[in-house]
């Protein structure tokens, strides 16, 4: 029997957000919408998704003039990904 | 989505801000090496013209330069930028190094001082080019280290060893200098040389 896999990071862009911000402290919007390659819409409304699971934090702020948007992985997060990533390699076993 | 594929986009990801990482840390190799070139070059120049070894005081300048210019492409890079362990050790790596380099330095001018002019004390300073040139390499290499990439290894081991062989081997005074523009030349090739790998 293989492990269910989680629905929330089984999307290609949400699993892409979540990879980037298990190797990195953090990142801002403009960060993930570059390594991404998504549009700033698509990538906001699946940064809310992850943002209500509690899998990452969104700090808004100002850097000089510039409004910016940093994101970071919780706790949860990391585990879910960690998980995520294991019963992965169930299925390719 | 299949379970190979999204460790396909799992591994692309994290390979991606890796090489992130290392094309910001080219861009950084890469204004020092010719800075510390061109530093090196005009005090050569200048102590070869003059006969003054004072001229190594423009080594203090340096930083005057380099670091408004360091921080003007950080500034450039904020807007798109990350952050994590990897970045934070290779910045302190270097800056243990500044703080090293430019302490033994200064306690060198310092108590040479006691026995010598001014001018003869910074003179006698540079007898610490071969400890400045082998902390140098040391840097880049353990640089090297944390970021996995064996170019910067490689240049850290040639610029620290090759040095220090280069210091036994060339003149006592303003000679000295070609071996920071050596260190600088090799910091530039290893920048451009980063920058290619991780386009």
């Amino acid at each position: 029997m293989f492990p269910k896999l989680d629905p929330l990071l089984h999307s290609e862009l949400r699993l892409a957000v979540m990879s980037i911000l298990a190797g990195v402290d953090e990142a801002d919007f403009t960060y993930l919408k570059k390594q991404t390659g998504a549009t700033s819409g698509n990538l906001s409304v699946q940064i809310d998704k992850l943002t209500a699971a509690g899998y990452i934090t969104v700090e808004k702020g100002f850097k000089g003039k510039m409004p910016r948007t940093t994101c970071r992985i919780t706790e949860a997060g990391q585990e879910a990904f960690g998980n995520y990533v294991e019963s992965l390699k169930e299925y390719l076993k | 989505m299949t379970a190979h594929e999204s460790l396909q986009l799992i591994s692309e990801m994290l390979n991606n801000s890796r090489k992130d990482i290392l094309r910001s840390n080219a861009k950084y190799y890469m204004i020092w090496g010719v800075l510390l070139t061109c530093f090196s070059l005009a005090i050569y120049i200048l102590w070869k013209t003059t006969g003054q070894a004072y001229w190594n005081l423009l080594w203090f300048a340096m930083p005057l330069v380099g670091f408004p210019m360091d921080k003007w492409i950080g500034k450039r890079e904020e807007a798109v930028r990350s952050e994590n362990v990897i970045s934070r050790i290779t910045r302190g790596i270097w800056l243990t190094f500044c703080i090293f380099s430019c302490s033994v330095a200064i306690f060198n001018i310092l108590f040479s001082v006691v026995n010598t002019s001014p001018i003869g004390a910074i003179a006698v300073g540079t007898s610490l080019s071969g400890q400045i040139i082998l902390l140098f390499g040391m840097a880049e290499a353990i640089t090297g280290v944390a970021l996995k990439n064996w170019t910067i290894k490689i240049a850290g081991v040639v610029t620290g060893i090759g040095g220090l062989a280069l210091y036994y081997g060339i003149g006592l005074y303003e000679e000295q200098m070609l071996l920071f523009t050596f260190a600088g030349l090799v910091l530039f090739i290893t920048g451009i040389l980063v920058k290619r790998q991780n386009r």
